[in-house]
Order: C-alpha cells, then structure tokens, then sequence
C-alpha cells in the first residue's frame, strides 16, 4: 500500500511541478489565473490519494475554498481591467432555442441527479437545469428558486439534528439528508447559471 | 501531552474536530479577539497626501459602502484567525490560514487604486498557489499518521510525521502572507484605512506563531 502511495504522491506532485513551471513562464495576468485553476487539481490529487471517507471529506472543502479564491481573484481581474460594465447574456443560439434537444438532456440529467441522489445528485441535475436555462434564455421569478434552496438546506440541517439526539431514527434521518441535500445544490446551481449578470433580481 | 505549548485548560471535543486551550493559543486568541472588536468599533483614518513644494495636502475620502466592506473583510479575516488560533484539527487550520487569505485579498480588493488593485491580484495568485502545499501538507499528515488530530500528534504514540509534510504546511503558510511573498502585501499597505489594512499583517503574524507549534507536533 505505501508503494503504490508514494508513487501516487510522486506522479501528483510531478503533476504539480509542472503546472508551476507553467505559471512562472507565463506573462498574462488572464492566463495566470486559468493556470491556477490546473494548479488546484494536484492538491486534490494528493488528498484523493488517502483513498478513505475521510479523503472524500476533505476535498469538498478544499474545493470550496479553493473556488472561492478563484471566484474573488476573477472579481478582481474585472475591476482592475474595469470590464465590469459587460452585461452577461446566455447562449443565444436559435437553434437550440427552438429545439427538443435541451429539454431531452436536462429531464435526463434530472432524473439521473435524482436517482444518484446526495451532493452528487444535485450537481448533476443542477447541471440539466443550468443547461435548460441557458439554452432556453428563461426568465423566471428567482425567489421561488431561493426559496426551494432554503427549506432544503433547513431540512439538511434538520436531519443532522435528527442524527446527533435521536439517533434510533437514522433512516428518516438519511432520508431526509439526502432529499435535502440534491434538492440544495440543484436550486444553487440553477441560481448560480442564471442570477449572474441579470437585472430581474 | 509534552509537546503542546503547555497544559490544555480547556478541551472542546467535537470527535476528532477538537478545540483547545492552551496558554499560548489563548494568548494568540485573546490578541486576534481584540484586534476584531478594534476593527469593529474603530473608523477608518483618512490618509493624507501632501504636494511636494507646498503646504497644500489632502484627505482621501473613503466612502460608506467601501468602508463597510472592508470592516465586513477584516472582521472575517479576524474570526478566521481566531478559528486557527484554537483549532485541534490540522486540517481545519489549513482551511482557516486558506481563509485568512482571501480575507486579506478582500480587505484591499474594494480600494478603487489601480496599484493597490494590482498588488492585491498578484497576492491573490500566490495565495491561491499556496494552498497546494498547504492542503498537500494536511493530506500527507494524514496519511502518515492516520490522524489529523493535533492532540492525538502531540501523545507521541503515532508514527513520526515525516519531514516533507511539515515542510510543506509551512510553505503553504509562507505563501498565505510571509515574507518573501510579503513584499507583495506591502504594496497592498498603501491602500488607504488604516485599521482594517493592520488586519492583514497581524493575522499573518498570529498564523505563523501558531504554524511554529503545529510543526513541532509528531
């Protein structure tokens, strides 16, 4: 086990050694951060190679901070190089608009989110309404949407509640998580495809 | 428990997420603690130029909605400290140190200065490049000696932390805001707002007081 450990750890860090050498030869400001984005991947790498549910514990929050970083350094980039003024729009292409295709895809993204259920679940159907959104140019009241995501994560917190002082009950428990928990991150993702850049907040 | 910096007064156990006390991260704690109610209850200094050759000078203006951001930053950029200062898990002060990163960028960010943009930016960069180590470092803690608990690291019954692990953790907290990388921070310093921009030089003194301890764990 700790020879296959360390030859794992050898090829992320060779992996990690390279996308600096990258970062310190490149010159665009733009660019740097993209790189970084790569950069990002090997430190996962070395966490995923515990290869235990702690791992898998650890990488969700090494890549939230990680995503945060690049998300403020990116808001950054706009106000140094003042582009700020650019109006985001979907993707405004007719074809789509007018096809089955999205729809066919994001009902089959949702139902598979649903079926694997958890965090998984609800970055996967997150992903078909995402797609479904930007492809149709909908416009919507969000607040339904904010809504959903704030009971579900009350439900998730609930459930945790549930697990710590009355643990007899743990299937609801598990239950409820998990419908909590797809139910989130879907409405997040949705809202983060389609909030950004809009004036109908 | 001979290598923590003293006797715990306090343990708070979460499972293996643990929270302690010891003299010396209280006295770490504490000073992060009045730092933030500083930051808080304080109004941003005005800074002044003066033109070479006269007695003309003027005071820049910082106006409410900057102010109240950046008091929000280095209010989180205190709490993130705090968390650090106490924290028993080697991981979650990683994630901390990571915060108190971002938190330092976001102090500067909401300063309309292009220079002080800028230096703000390639101080994002290697930030955002240190939590390889950083988090690597953590990772590799945990493979070694299957715990991330600095509790657990200070029993001295688990297998000894190899040396690349710890060098790493400190790289990535020299990336987070020491020196060398600090000549970055300093032109961060012109912005204007006196109290808010000493947040980001006190958290990272306090975080690299409590990395000296966390190394000499395992």
């Amino acid at each position: 086990m700790w020879g296959q450990y360390s030859y794992g750890l050898l090829v992320v860090l060779a992996g990690g050694v390279i996308a600096f050498l990258a970062l310190a030869t490149e010159g665009d400001d733009l660019h740097k951060l993209l790189l970084l984005g790569l950069v990002e991947i090997p430190s996962l790498g070395v966490i995923a190679l515990l290869g235990t549910d702690l791992a898998e514990a650890l990488i969700l929050p090494g890549l939230t901070v990680g995503i945060a970083e690049q998300l403020a350094l990116s808001q950054i980039y706009c106000t140094k190089e003042k582009i700020l003024q650019n109006p985001v729009k979907g993707l405004s292409i007719e074809v789509i608009a007018k096809a089955d295709a999205p729809l066919i895809i994001s009902i089959f993204l949702v139902g598979y989110g649903l079926i694997l259920s958890g965090f998984t679940g609800g970055g996967v159907a997150g992903l078909g309404l995402v797609f479904f959104f930007m492809s149709r140019g909908y416009r919507e009241d969000l607040n339904l949407l904010e809504m959903a995501s704030g009971i579900s994560w009350a439900l998730w917190i609930f459930s945790f509640f549930v697990f710590m002082f009355l643990p007899q009950y743990w299937f609801v428990a598990l239950i409820g998580a998990a419908v909590g928990i797809v139910l989130k991150v879907t409405t997040k993702m949705s809202l983060v495809g389609t909030m950004w850049g809009n004036d109908n907040d | 428990m001979t290598n923590l910096a003293g006797v715990p007064y306090y343990i708070l156990e979460f499972g293996d997420e643990l929270v302690y006390f010891t003299p010396y991260t209280i006295t770490l704690f504490l000073l992060a603690l009045t730092f933030t109610i500083f930051v808080l209850i304080s109004r941003p200094e005005r800074q002044v130029d003066i033109a070479f050759g006269g007695d003309a000078y003027t005071t820049k203006v910082i106006s409410v909605s900057e102010m109240r951001f950046r008091r929000f930053m280095a209010i989180a950029c205190g709490l993130a400290s705090m968390g650090a200062m106490v924290t028993g898990d080697i991981f979650n002060f990683t994630l901390f140190t990571a915060m108190v990163g971002i938190t330092n960028v976001g102090i500067v960010a909401a300063v309309k200065s292009p220079h002080v943009q800028n230096a703000a930016y390639q101080y994002g960069l290697v930030a955002l490049s240190a939590t390889v180590p950083l988090f690597g470092g953590a990772a590799v803690y945990a493979a070694a000696t299957g715990s991330l608990s600095m509790i657990e690291l200070a029993k001295g019954s688990l297998p000894a932390v190899p040396f690349v692990a710890k060098a790493f953790l400190v790289l990535g907290v020299i990336g987070e805001g020491m020196a060398p990388f600090y000549a970055a921070k300093a032109e961060m310093f012109r912005a204007p707002g006196a109290p808010y921009v000493i947040m980001c030089s006190l958290s990272s003194l306090l975080i690299f007081l409590r990395v000296m301890e966390v190394v000499m764990l395992g």
